[in-house]
């Protein structure tokens, strides 16, 4: 990509050639299929079809379970847009990449094509036998004028081959304006009128609309009055001088922002500037009216990029066109935090556990760090059997070296293989609703221990019900009120389940749950013993009705209504 | 029998204004008396007529869609409105608020006794209250290009009227789905959308005052109102109308 600007000889060339042409871009990631294809016809008779999809019927019922398919409904999405339909098996792989985006329809968010985003740049590109341009629109068109060739090129070689151009801006009690031939300015002046507030910005004369009758009456406010007509009068002065060179020049460009501003240059019973073909406002952002800053707008409108071929162009502009995207994305998630939202559940490591006889033994730093380090490890794995092993472990105390640590951990390999099919035969169990065996293995819990206290024993089954058991944090709970077993719902909450664990969705059993049979057992069992446990922490409503008790209450309501409608 | 009316003077969407059903009608208030006359001569005798409004808008006919198993309302009905509905209606009509994103129902469904079109973006959910309350299968669809449906069709057990530009292709694969003969056409003078300006049910329909008698005939011989029906003849005129208008 090199640059240039129109007055470059190499320019004038090719517009005087004449074989330019404007073009539209096509984004590179999506190629829009140019003609949807209108050939497809059914071939039933019965006109059992659906043209969306493409697809004939043998019967009717085959007909509408088709209308219900989301496949469908993505056909008709995608005809929506003017798209071809997609055949099913390539509906079944787009579902298996999850790219369900434009199913969900109309909150997709619709991205700025490459078009789109150079018309946002006020650019056009132009396209010269290989070579293509890109230069600012306004200098072939009118803000409202259509692509047209003819009249871009009549423009071009009008505006580009005599070189004259005016910049005028205007902001804020600043003028800056020049005459340029070429890329030399032949008339230029800058001046500059204390009519901004001070502190609150805007001018004068707005502050005294706004305000109505009350104007200040201070000595700023009457001095920034004045200003503002001197202000006036003075660019009308200098515009006046430079009359003749307006006059010839091809194209004005002005920037003149508010109603005020606009009304110096367009305002009066003889404007400064008459509304004609030439006048153009300068589509960028402009700083501060200098004369520095009328240098650099004419510099930049009078810029132009000449690529190479088309791909360059489109790489070119894609990757200018991310850019704004992400920042514009990361600006809009920085600013909006939803505080309603409960945050994600970070799973942080525990704080390590200095022993006594760790510390006292240890002496050298590095030392100190690799034991750390270790125990680290050991800790972490006792933690998650700590209900298998409560036994083994209170009898043996921790292993203190560290050469002894290898053979126990794959002892702890080896337990934790056990554990995990120990859980999935629960959890086997559990999906299958076989209540008695579970029955057997609560009742054996106990036997194992060596103490036959009641308190005991009672501790450790209520361990073993409320206990986790897969990735999910799902409890037994859980997964009985997943599987719609009631009965094995209700011998849990007999048997001490606490209905008030969550998993890893935070959800308790009853939320977890989608059978409404099983969240009436466990309405109804709320209901029994009310005390037993915390229903509100387990989403359990307490005081719903029945369905029968509804009925009940909608017929008194009715006969309510009736007496008073009478 | 079709009749004309208009809801006030110069308002002749009476769509917008009202529902029809086979088992009940639904005026909105505020509409002038000739309105209200036209609906309960024809209509009392046998169906009650019901004024309301829903979410305090008169718009009911856009807010609320049903058929003679049930009526759907839109989440932001009042409780008094929905309690007013409920003791008017029969006991065999089913009322149901619809917590829906696309809070138009009547613009988003249309539907007969059997059957319903839907926008193709409502809820999963929305689509199960309506196959439950209203009894029928349900199907998404866009009608010529557009995703509202109720606006741009009506439908009665014996027939449809679609907007003018849906494709001849269209018109045949709806028909052999919902096993009723469809046709084009418009009402009010040449409104397009047809659910504006157009009620109907199995043996009456309303349409606005402005339609055209080509219009009115249309009407009557797609849903199957004229007792003395000769299809010859409005046949004939259905194709000129087409014709004239595509």
């Amino acid at each position: 990509m090199e640059s240039g600007n129109v007055f470059q000889d190499k320019f004038i060339e090719i517009l005087k050639a004449g074989d330019i042409k404007c073009i539209l871009l096509e984004n590179s990631e999506e190629n829009v299929a140019s003609t949807p294809e209108k050939s497809w016809k059914s071939q039933n008779p019965n006109k059992m079809s659906c043209s969306y999809c493409h697809i004939d019927f043998s019967d009717v019922s085959v007909q509408r379970e088709h209308y219900k398919l989301d496949w469908h409904r993505f056909n008709l999405k995608q005809s929506l847009t003017g798209k071809d339909p997609i055949t099913e098996q390539d509906f079944e792989l787009k579902i298996g990449n999850d790219d369900l985006s434009s199913i969900s329809g109309s909150d997709s968010e619709k991205e700025d094509t490459l078009n789109t985003y150079a018309a946002a740049q006020g650019k056009i590109f132009l396209q010269s036998g290989n070579q293509i341009f890109s230069l600012y629109k306004c200098l072939a068109f009118k803000k409202k004028d259509e692509l047209d060739d003819k009249l871009m090129i009549k423009n071009l070689n009008a505006s580009c081959v005599y070189k004259e151009w005016t910049v005028l801006m205007v902001s804020g009690g600043h003028f800056a304006g020049a005459v340029f031939k070429g890329m030399e300015p032949i008339v230029h002046k800058t001046f500059h009128c204390y009519t901004v507030r001070q502190g609150q910005g805007g001018s004068q004369s707005s502050r005294d609309n706004k305000s109505g009758g009350s104007n200040a009456k201070s000595a700023g406010a009457s001095l920034r009055r004045y200003n503002e007509q001197a202000f006036v009068q003075h660019v009308r002065k200098i515009v006046k001088q430079w009359e003749q060179e307006i006059w010839r020049s091809d194209l004005i460009f002005y920037r003149a922002s508010g109603p005020y501003n606009k009304s110096i240059l367009f305002g009066g019973s003889n404007p400064i500037l008459e509304k004609s073909d030439k006048l153009r406002k300068i589509p960028f952002m402009t700083r501060r009216a200098t004369f520095a800053e009328v240098l650099r707008v004419h510099k930049e409108l009078s810029s132009m990029q000449i690529y190479e071929n088309m791909e360059f162009v489109v790489k070119h502009l894609d990757k200018h066109r991310l850019l704004c995207r992400d920042s514009k994305r990361n600006r809009s998630r920085s600013s909006q935090i939803n505080r309603a939202k409960s945050r994600e559940i970070v799973s942080r490591p525990l704080p390590i556990n200095y022993s006594p006889e760790n510390n006292s033994r240890v002496n050298s730093c590095s030392e100190n760090e690799e034991t750390e380090h270790v125990t680290l490890d050991s800790s972490l794995q006792e933690i998650s059997f700590d209900h298998l092993q409560e036994f083994e472990i209170m009898e043996e105390p921790r292993e203190k070296t560290s050469k002894k640590k290898k053979p126990k951990k794959s002892k702890t390999k080896k337990l934790q293989e056990q554990e995990t099919e120990r859980k999935n035969e629960l959890i086997d169990i559990l999906c299958q609703g076989r209540i008695f065996k579970l029955k057997d293995l609560i009742e054996n819990i106990g036997t194992n221990s060596d103490e036959n206290e009641l308190n005991v024993k009672k501790e450790l089954q209520i361990n073993f019900v409320n206990e986790i058991l897969d990735e999910e944090g799902n409890s037994m709970m859980h997964i009985a009120a997943i599987n719609e077993h009631k009965e094995l719902v209700k011998f849990l909450l007999e048997n001490d389940c606490d209905p008030c664990k969550r998993n890893k969705k935070l959800q308790t059993p009853y939320s977890a749950t989608s059978s409404k049979e099983v969240r009436e057992v466990m309405k109804e069992f709320a209901k029994q013993y009310p005390e037993k446990y915390n229903y509100n922490k387990a989403q359990i409503p307490l005081n719903t009705l029945t369905p029968e008790e509804l009925l009940e209450k909608k017929k008194i309501q009715k006969k309510l209504n009736v007496k008073k409608t009478r | 029998m079709a009749r004309i009316t208009n809801y006030q003077y110069k308002i002749n969407d009476i769509g917008v204004f009202s529902k029809l059903t086979n088992s009940y009608a639904l005026v909105a208030d505020g509409g002038s008396t000739s309105f209200y006359r036209a609906f309960e001569n024809e209509l009392s005798k046998r169906i009650p007529v019901i004024h309301t409004s829903i979410a305090g808008c008169r718009i009911i006919g856009t807010l609320c869609v049903g058929n003679k198993n049930g009526l759907l309302v839109p989440n932001s009905t009042y409780d008094t409105e929905l309690q007013h509905i409920k003791s008017a209606l029969p006991d065999s009509v089913e009322v149901k608020r619809v917590e829906e994103k696309l809070s138009a129902l009547g613009n988003v469904i249309v539907c007969n006794d059997y059957m319903a079109l839907v926008h193709p973006d409502l809820d999963r959910e929305t689509e199960e209250i309506i196959a439950d309350t209203l009894k029928v299968e349900v199907f998404r669809q866009t009608i010529a290009g557009s995703v509202l449906v109720g606006t741009c069709s009506v439908l009665n057990n014996q027939g449809g009227l679609f907007h003018p530009k849906t494709s001849v292709v269209d018109l045949e694969e709806l028909s052999s789905l919902l096993q009723i003969p469809l046709t084009v056409g418009t009402v009010n003078r040449g409104n397009r959308l047809i659910g504006t300006g157009l009620v109907v049910n199995d043996w009456r329909a309303f349409s606005g005052r402005n339609s055209e008698w080509k219009e009115i005939d249309v009407i009557k011989s797609t849903f199957k109102l004229n007792e003395s029906h000769s299809p010859t003849a409005s046949d004939s005129l259905r194709a000129r109308l087409i014709e004239s208008l595509t």
